[in-house]
Parts: structure tokens; sequence; C-alpha cells
């Protein structure tokens, strides 16, 4: 556990912060402090100081983590259940039908999905629900492959064979038997996910096409922090570095998870 | 190993004619015409322009002359870019986004192979996890992000390099390269890093390399000819998807650095619903990955024999 303990307890003080400040700091994301419009950081009331239009910068940055977090668990979650269910119908059944899910998932592999998403968007306007629609077409396709994977080695173990001779029905099996053993390498690659779905969302939330104001994203603060980084550099260095942060602690969590499990 | 070549090409012409059927159908079909304009068109004006654009002919006929104007490379006037038709400016931006994709995949060839290599000769060495943990952190950095925050560190705070823009060519103006290419290549650098060093390190634990070692052979020797090549197939299978990567990286980076490139023009495009623009370098983006798919394929056969059947 001593690996995963550090970058862990980061991530963990990331979340609090995203979900505590809000709550605690005495302006909302959107309010506006007439008197202090570019504050600079570290100025009274406003830690971080003001954006151009006078809106807390700390309060900000943490309602966009909250924010990608949210996007990023909710897409998670969901291309987990649909990478788990696919994975383990195509290794359950094998054959033809394993055949034809597998040539599913390396078809949509192969689509440059990014362009996809942003095509879909122009024809059907920007909305939140179509970056879950992109992000959900693609994330849940190498926890298939995963899946399907481990399914097939287990199918023949003793305990499968033994649960099938007593007369089993297939979703007992699999709910009761296959699903807990595949359930930590699950894990390892939900956490693999995350980070990828938080850089498509800000990916897209940068160049304007996700998240829509008032709302706000990490991606959101970096580009605005970006266009404005030759009067106040602070504007790209927090919700880069707090985006980095969360981005790499993830990614470290889910391999070292991976290498324990797989 | 020409069967292999003339399979992959004809397995790619169906996969171009099903992405031109779905960008000719999104183009016809989403809401919102070129003619749709604050104020309604008088219902014969309307009537013109669609004859003039050949869009009240049947649906069929219409994909036949879409599909014949695509094939000779005619792809109408900008939507948005009146003066221009869209086969121009493609023309003025694909070099653009061809040398920086293929400088950025040189470089990311070239550190990650070396990181590897260097990472491999003593799995769980110190070099091997310093090396692999700055692969990770490196794979991990978006490059919305690494772009600003190298323009920010050595364009604006040191000044040692133009923090946007394109010189007059590569060979005369080299400094406006030198960043968008490190952050593009960066990602890709990381992920080819960690596949070198688990195929070679996998490759020098079988025991034909021990053989050659009790036969004296030196590490280099070694690994040049006989722990490279069967080290080289997973490199060269992520080859694909980082194309895909690389493409997808290309947006961002040219937008960040002013780059004239293809990417900014899709972005624009898409911000600006010019679905000429748009469907052009889509259909581009889609060849230019299939050929890269093509070209892996073609190098997995060359590396592993086993493969070619």
């Amino acid at each position: 556990m001593r690996r995963i303990a550090l970058p862990a307890a980061i991530v963990a003080l990331v979340v609090l912060a995203a979900l505590l400040l809000p709550v605690l700091l005495p302006w909302s994301h959107d309010a506006i402090d007439w008197d202090h419009v570019r504050a600079p950081a570290r100025s009274p009331g406003h830690w971080l100081g003001t954006d151009e239009l006078g809106r807390d910068r700390l309060a900000r940055l943490a309602v966009a983590s909250r924010i990608t977090l949210l996007v990023a668990l909710a897409a998670a979650l969901v291309s987990m259940i649909v990478g788990i269910a696919w994975g383990m119908v195509a290794g359950w059944a094998g054959g033809r039908v394993d055949e034809a899910m597998m040539r599913i998932v390396d078809a949509l592999y192969a689509l440059p999905f990014m362009f996809i998403v942003i095509v879909l968007m122009v024809v059907f306007g920007r909305s939140i629900l179509l970056v879950f629609v992109g992000i959900g077409l693609v994330e849940w396709l190498t926890m298939a492959r995963i899946v399907r994977g481990q399914v097939m080695t287990l199918r023949h173990r003793p305990f499968v064979l033994a649960a099938q001779a007593s007369g089993a029905p297939a979703g007992v099996i699999l709910w009761r038997h296959i699903l807990p053993n595949i359930a930590g390498v699950a894990l390892a690659y939900l956490t693999l996910t995350l980070p990828g779905i938080i850089m498509i969302e800000s990916f897209l939330s940068f160049l304007g096409l996700g998240v829509q104001e008032p709302l706000t994203s990490l991606g959101i603060l970096v580009k605005e922090g970006a266009d404005d980084m030759d009067v106040e550099p602070m504007g790209l260095l927090v919700p880069g570095g707090v985006m980095v942060t969360l981005l790499v602690c993830l990614t470290l969590i889910g391999e070292r998870l991976r290498d324990r499990f797989a | 190993m020409r069967a292999l070549i003339l399979r992959r090409l004809l397995t790619a012409i169906p996969m171009l004619l099903l992405v031109l059927l779905a960008s000719f159908a999104l183009m016809r079909f989403a809401p919102g015409g070129p003619f749709d304009g604050e104020r309604p068109l008088a219902p014969e004006t309307r009537a013109a322009l669609e004859a003039s654009y050949g869009l009240n002919l049947p649906m069929g006929e219409q994909f036949a002359l879409f599909l014949r104007r695509t094939l000779t490379g005619d792809f109408g006037p900008s939507l948005v870019y009146r003066d221009f038709t869209v086969t121009q400016l493609i023309a003025d931006s694909l070099p653009v986004s061809l040398t920086l994709g293929g400088l950025a995949i040189v470089l990311a060839l070239v550190l990650g192979l070396a990181a590897g290599t260097v990472a491999a000769l003593r799995p769980g060495g110190w070099a091997d996890e310093t090396l692999m943990l700055a692969a990770t952190i490196v794979t991990a950095l978006p490059s919305f992000v690494t772009g600003p925050l190298l323009a920010l560190i050595f364009g604006l705070w040191l000044g040692l390099l133009p923090v946007g823009g394109l010189g007059e060519s590569l060979a005369s103006a080299p400094q406006y390269w030198v960043m968008p290419v490190i952050a593009l290549a960066l990602p890709v650098a990381g992920a080819i890093a960690k596949l070198a060093r688990a195929g070679l390190a996998a490759a020098l634990a079988q025991e034909h390399i021990r053989t050659a070692r009790a036969r004296g052979l030196s590490t280099a020797a070694i690994i040049e000819r006989h722990a490279l090549r069967p080290a080289l197939v997973p490199v060269v299978s992520y080859l694909g998807p980082a194309a895909a990567g690389l493409l997808t990286g290309a947006v961002v980076i040219e937008t960040v650095f002013a780059l004239p490139g293809l990417g900014r023009y899709f972005v624009q495009g898409a911000l600006n619903r010019d679905y000429p623009l748009i469907m052009a370098v889509i259909l581009l983006y889609a060849a230019l990955i299939i050929a890269f798919n093509l070209v892996a394929d073609l190098l997995y056969g060359w590396l592993d024999p086993r493969s070619r059947a």
C-alpha cells in the first residue's frame, strides 16, 4: 500500500477541497466583486486574487475541480458498467458471439472519436450530455477487453466448473463467481479511466465545446489562464497545476493497482 | 508480404467509403443549412440557390456528385472564409500540420526508445524507476497544459523562443517549431518509453539472450542483433493509436501556438459550422489514420514473421 498512499492522499485532499471550499468561501464561483477586479494573488479576501471579471479565483477553482471530478466519476462509472457487462458476455459466450462483439470493440477503437464528438457537437449543439456520450462511447472499450480476457481464463477454473455442474444458471455464475474475481482488475482500470476522461472533458472545454458558462471546469480555467498569462501567470499555473496533480496521481494509483492485480 | 499489403489496401477502401457516406449524411441532414439566415429567403430565390448547388437532385445523385467531387479533390467553397475554396485552405495548412506531426513522432520515437532501452537494461534499478516515473508523468500531461506552460516559461519569462506563429520556413526559422513539437511529442514519447521498456525487458529475459551473453557478445550487440526486433513489436502496434493521439494533440497545439495548420481550421470550422471545411478535414484525418495503421501493420509483418500468415 505504501506506493499508493501518497498519491491517494493528494487526490483525497483535492477532492476534499473541491467539496468544502465552495461552502466555506464567502464568494460563489460566478459572483462579481466590483471593488476588486483583477486583484492579485494573496489580496485580502481573495487568496488567489480575482479574474478580469472580478470573480474569486479560488472559488472558481474549487467549483471547476468539483465539476471536472463529477463528470469524470459519472462517466467512469457508466463506462465501467458497460465495459464489464460487454466483456463478461463476450468472454462467457465465446465463439461467434465473442468474435462479433470484439470486432465491434476493435472498430470503435480505430475511430478518431474526438473528431466524431466534435462533429456531433457542431451538428446537435453543445451540451454536457454529448460530452458524456462521447466519453462513454470510447472509454468502456479497454475495460471490455480486459474483462473478457479475465473471464476467458476464469471460466475453466474448477470452482466455475463446479458451479456449472451443480446446475447454476449463467447469470448466477457470472454475478456470484466471476464478478468478485474481476473486481480488483476492474477497480484498477476504473482508476486509469478517470485521468483519460478528465483529459477528454478538459480538451473539449479548452476548445470551447465542453462545459459552458456560467458553469466552469478545469479545462476552461486553463484556457482562460492561457489567454491571460502575460498579465497574470497564476491564472494558468494554479488550475494547470491542480489538473496535472490530479492526472499524475490518478495515473500512478491506477498503474500501481494494475501491477498488483494483473 | 505482397498479399498482406493488398489485403490491407482492400479493407481500407470500404472504410473510407463509409467515412464518406457518414460525412455526406451528416452534412445533408444536420439542422441549419447554409441558406438559413436571419431573414427567410423568398421561396423562388431559395429554389434557385439550391438548384445552383445541386441540392434539388435526388439523394442518390447528390451523393454520386459529392463522391465524384471529393475524389477529384474538390470540396467546394468554404462557408466562412468566403474567398477560399476548402481545397485551397487545406493545401495551405496541410504542410504545416504534416511537418509538426512528423517532427513530433520522430522526436517521440527517439526519446521513447532511448529511455525505454536504458530502463530495460537494469529492470528495477534507479534509472528504470526514475525514467518510468517520468514516463508516467509526461503521459499524464495534457498538451493544453504543457503548451501554454512552455510558452509562459521559455517564451514570456526567459524570452528564448517565440510564443507563436510561423517563421519563413522550417530551415530558416526553426525556433518557431521547438515548443510546439516538444509539447506534442512528450505524451507519445512517454507511452513509447513504457512499451519499449516492457518489450525489451521481456526479450532480454529470454534464454537465447543468455546464450548470446555466454558466448561473450557485448550488450550493445545483443540488443542490436537479437533483442531489438521483438521488443519493437508493441511499439509499432502502438503507432496507429499514436497517430490518432498526435492529430488530437495537434488541434490544441496549433491553437495554442497560433500555427496555421489543419487542426486550427478544424476548430474554427467546428465553432462556425463550416460544414464543407469540417468534412474535408475529417476525411483527411480518416485517411491519415488509415494510412498510419497500414504502415504499422506492414512494419509489424516485417518485425514478426509469424503475423504474416
